[in-house]
């Protein structure tokens, strides 16, 4: 079952990597529940928005598991689901997943089976954005295998391509919130509501 | 960014992010590029440290042009200065000329073998190059020589926390904990790093390290989180419940504000 990713949840990972292009960055992908339980096996699951979670030092457990207790109440209060994690790595030419990738992606298949693991190629980074620069893995046979990615993995690419490269190159970055920065200073949202208003402005 | 900060501002600005140590490069480089064109005459000898600071921003904005102006300025006064051949060597590395950047610093070394800086960009080349068990090696080598480098072992701790060896990034903040008893953070740390390798007694320690950081710094919301996530583990003579923790808190008079 492939994942479709919405302008809104490209847009944030890739802020989330501009925002900090010096340290790893990770955080969630999520769906929303589908209102009919007999969920056709072969539709692709929609990653509507995504929660930008840590930057720096990925590989502590603690705060993780606050963050997914947390987001899993408020996906809960939202319909939502978690489907999937992004993660971005501290070396530009590195986009395979991690240990780290790995661990969470398969705490969050105990409840979804069918998470990806959405890397980031900073590398690929730049502020035109005229292509996708994720690389999608989904587990086959007790491994992660890349998928190929074009433009039907978005659901509308040139929304996608134009608002993405708007938001950078107008450093909105600056403003993204991620988990961390919730920790730092709980008034800080890491539902990222002024961002979305600037997703949805531009729609 | 207020495009029309006054020339004391800047430079407050610039000295504040200096002796924070922040890496928020796009801004130094907006205000720093503005300070030297504008006011460069006004900024006395301060000049020089602004340079060096705008530099290293500006290599990490791919500014190269910027980098390069500054770097000139810096050769031209300060013609045989180490510090300034560090910053070449850096700007080497920004280009990803790795082994150019290393000979540069192994010639500070061979002039002054005690040169930190130099032996510290080695060890980051080492790491950019996805290199993290021989820069682990030579961080290790290098603190046994400079035991008080406090940037160098809490490097050496995140280094060893990416390579998932936790016991081994605890030692590193162990030593980071008792030279700076007072300071919250590298407690919380390790506490995360107790509580991330799991078993009972290293729990009970992470549980005890986030109270102390808590009693720190009773804004320390991790500690406060950790805490929570703590209570109700634990042995059955240690079990900590959560009242037990929220009658703490109370006692501490921690208000979530």
């Amino acid at each position: 079952m492939p994942i479709i990713l919405t302008t809104q949840a490209y847009c944030k990972m890739l802020l989330h990597a501009a925002k900090y292009p010096h340290c790893a960055v990770n955080g969630l992908l999520v769906a929303e529940k589908t209102k009919d339980n007999k969920k056709d096996p072969s539709a692709p699951v929609l990653c509507v928005d995504c929660v930008p979670l840590f930057h720096g030092t990925l590989a502590l457990a603690p705060m993780l598991e606050v963050a997914l207790t947390l987001i899993d109440t408020w996906c809960k209060e939202n319909r939502y689901f978690i489907a999937g994690y992004y993660q971005a790595n501290e070396r530009t030419k590195d986009f395979r997943p991690n240990q780290v990738a790995e661990k969470v992606a398969a705490r969050i298949a105990e409840n979804f089976g069918e998470t990806a693991i959405v890397m980031v190629d900073s590398n690929r980074l730049t502020m035109s954005c005229f292509e996708p620069i994720v690389v999608i893995f989904d587990h086959h046979e007790n491994k992660w295998k890349s998928r190929d990615v074009n433009q039907d993995c978005f659901e509308d690419w040139c929304e996608a391509q134009k608002i993405t490269s708007s938001l950078l190159e107008g450093r909105s970055y600056e403003q993204l919130i991620d988990f961390d920065n919730h920790l730092d200073d709980l008034r800080n949202d890491w539902t990222n509501p002024v961002i979305n208003k600037s997703v949805l402005d531009l729609c | 960014m207020d495009p029309f900060l006054s020339f004391t501002e800047m430079r407050d600005k610039l000295r504040k992010w200096r002796e924070d140590n922040c890496r928020n490069s796009e801004q130094i480089v907006d205000v720093g590029e503005e300070l030297i064109s504008d006011h460069g005459s006004k900024l006395g000898d301060d000049v020089w440290i602004i340079y060096e600071q705008v530099m290293i921003a500006a290599l990490d904005c791919s500014r190269d042009d910027l980098a390069m102006t500054c770097l000139q300025e810096l050769r031209k006064q300060f013609p045989d200065s180490h510090r300034v051949k560090r910053l070449s060597g850096m700007r080497l590395e920004a280009l990803e000329r790795y082994d150019e950047a290393t000979k540069y610093y192994e010639a500070i070394l061979q002039d002054d073998p005690t040169n930190t800086a130099a032996r510290k960009r080695k060890i980051s080349i080492l790491k950019a190059q996805g290199k993290p068990a021989e820069a682990i090696r030579e961080l290790n080598e290098y603190l046994e020589q400079f035991v008080g480098d406090q940037e160098a072992w809490h490097e050496l701790s995140e280094l060893y926390i990416n390579e998932h060896d936790y016991g081994k990034a605890a030692f590193c903040l162990e030593e980071l904990m008792m030279t700076n008893p007072h300071n919250h953070l590298y407690c919380e740390q390790y506490a995360e790093v107790k509580y991330t390798q799991g078993g009972l007694d290293n729990l009970e320690l992470s549980r005890k390290y986030f109270a102390q950081a808590l009693r720190l710094n009773n804004r320390n919301m991790r500690a406060l989180f950790g805490l929570y996530m703590l209570a109700g583990r634990g042995t059955k003579e240690n079990k900590c419940s959560v009242k037990a923790v929220e009658e703490m808190l109370e006692s501490m008079q921690i208000t979530m504000s």
